[in-house]
């Protein structure tokens, strides 16, 4: 998964820490980048706390089409989500 | 037109999960009881506030499959409510629970209580006044007037430590900004499918609704589940209560009940207009209350802390196992739930059912004496069930 040249979109390493800062989940330390964000609590209440945040932080807005499965499944696929909208 | 006192052996105050275990367990130990439920059904908030999951059922466990963590009443629910619906446990992250459907709640605490000749059961009841003579001496009433009637033993189940405000004994219960939110839940017709990926568009559709000013802030945070049966699913939000919520001031419940319902329309009339998904969708119930998770709290014997959850802690004179984590809301951030080291239950000692300085009283519960951080996990319905079962016990043996 390519890392985004920008430097205002997290890694994913940076993206476990700050989903655990914001409270949208609470990930252990060790989650794994390409750990299963559905199966550690990503609802769709969670979902929506994700948007808040990714759009106060990151200046995204994600919509309807962006939150897809596929794109939220791992730390790596949303870290290259969020590069994606910021790039 | 005096009619002769009626006497009891129990009087049970509230019929929702906690009363109609109590009243069920002292009619089925021999005890001439009364149950007295301010609405027309049984089941609480199970049922008027259609919160549609038994949760503290189970014991918490990493492995795979759902454990019973107390015999007797929870489970004998959990088996009733399995056969009428046809869904058994089922666990979410960290937890099993088990979906329940409010209308078979209700059906099913009817036959539970006709199926007890020694249980009395008045509807549309309130309590107006408690003092104690020899034995409880109470006054309740509805439209029909006021009359009143003994019992030997009395079990507070209200939820809110009724019987301590008309006895003028001590409660506890915790300021306005930290009390857990009310739950607001209403029923939903939905002739489409809502799997997981639509209900992630629904989150980005609801988001974008809020962010155009169409739908309100407060919906941020609705979560949407089957409700088991064929179109038809359940919303649930969190209330804001604010800074001045008081669940005892019927100006507040009402601008509760107001924005409750507000919200939910707003949202899915937003719904329908703007997805497919929701093309056709309407909603079919609402709750005759807001749930309310927390407010007074009885003081007892001993009073179950945060620390006792987190620790597993055990006691001699347990009487039911707490397992579900103790599931804070008190922001608009969603719910955090905090978990026991290694997943233990810990134990609810008969002492947290007994109010300090009083016999013949027990009470069963969300207001059983617990701290806040403790009530944030004893207060669900299956822990409910237990502690209603071990009051109706100890009435009936006094």
């Amino acid at each position: 998964m390519a890392v985004s040249k920008n430097k205002n979109s997290p890694s994913p390493t940076e993206l476990i820490d700050w989903l655990n800062d914001e409270g949208v989940l609470e990930l252990d330390w060790d989650f794994p980048e390409d750990g299963d964000l559905f199966a550690a609590g990503l609802d769709s209440m969670a979902v929506m706390q994700l948007v808040v945040a990714v759009e106060d932080r990151f200046e995204v807005e994600l919509g309807p089409d962006d939150l897809t499965k596929a794109h939220l499944a791992t730390p790596t696929t949303l870290a290259a989500l969020i590069a994606a909208k910021t790039s | 037109m005096r009619s002769p006192r009626e006497t009891f052996d129990v009087a049970v105050i509230g019929g929702g999960s906690a009363g109609l275990a109590a009243a069920v367990t002292a009619a089925r130990r021999g005890a001439r009881t009364l149950l007295i439920e301010r609405h027309g059904y049984l089941g609480g908030m199970g049922t008027a506030s259609l919160v549609h999951t038994f949760c503290g059922l189970y014991l918490l466990r990493d492995e795979p499959g759902a454990v019973h963590a107390n015999p007797g009443f929870a489970s004998e629910m959990a088996d009733r409510m399995i056969a009428a619906t046809g869904i058994g446990p089922v666990r979410m992250g960290r937890v099993d629970v088990l979906p329940q459907h409010p209308v078979e709640f209700v059906r099913i605490a009817d036959e539970l209580v006709s199926a007890e000749p020694l249980i009395e059961l008045r509807l549309h009841t309130e309590v107006s006044s408690i003092s104690r003579g020899q034995d409880w001496e109470i006054g309740i009433g509805g439209r029909g007037g006021e009359r009143s009637l003994t019992a030997r033993a009395l079990v507070d189940a209200s939820g809110d430590a009724s019987a301590a405000i008309l006895l003028g004994r001590e409660f506890e219960m915790i300021d306005s900004p930290h009390l857990q939110r009310p739950a607001y839940v209403f029923g939903v017709h939905l002739p489409g499918i809502l799997g997981d990926a639509e209900r992630l568009e629904t989150a980005g559709l609801i988001m974008d609704g809020i962010r155009g000013g169409n739908v309100p802030p407060e919906t941020m945070g609705l979560t949407f589940r089957p409700s088991g049966r064929s179109n038809e699913i359940f919303g649930s939000l969190d209330l804001a209560g604010g800074e001045d919520y008081d669940p005892f001031d019927a100006g507040c419940l009402t601008g509760l009940e107001l924005q409750g319902r507000s919200t939910a329309a707003k949202t899915v009339a937003w719904l329908t207009e703007h997805s497919t998904i929701w093309k056709g969708a309407y909603i079919s119930q609402w709750p005759v209350r807001a749930g309310i998770r927390e407010s007074r709290r009885w003081l007892g014997e001993y009073v179950l802390t945060g620390e006792d959850l987190l620790e597993g802690r055990r006691f001699e004179d347990e009487i039911a196992l707490a397992t579900w984590p103790m599931e804070f809301r008190e922001t608009a951030r969603g719910p955090k739930l905090r978990f026991p080291a290694g997943n233990q239950p810990a134990g609810i000692p008969l002492r947290c059912l007994k109010p300090v300085g009083m016999d013949r009283l027990f009470v069963a519960g969300r207001c059983i004496s617990a701290d806040h951080d403790a009530q944030a996990s004893i207060r669900v319905m299956g822990t409910c069930f237990a502690t209603g079962e071990a009051a109706g016990h100890a009435a009936a043996a006094v």
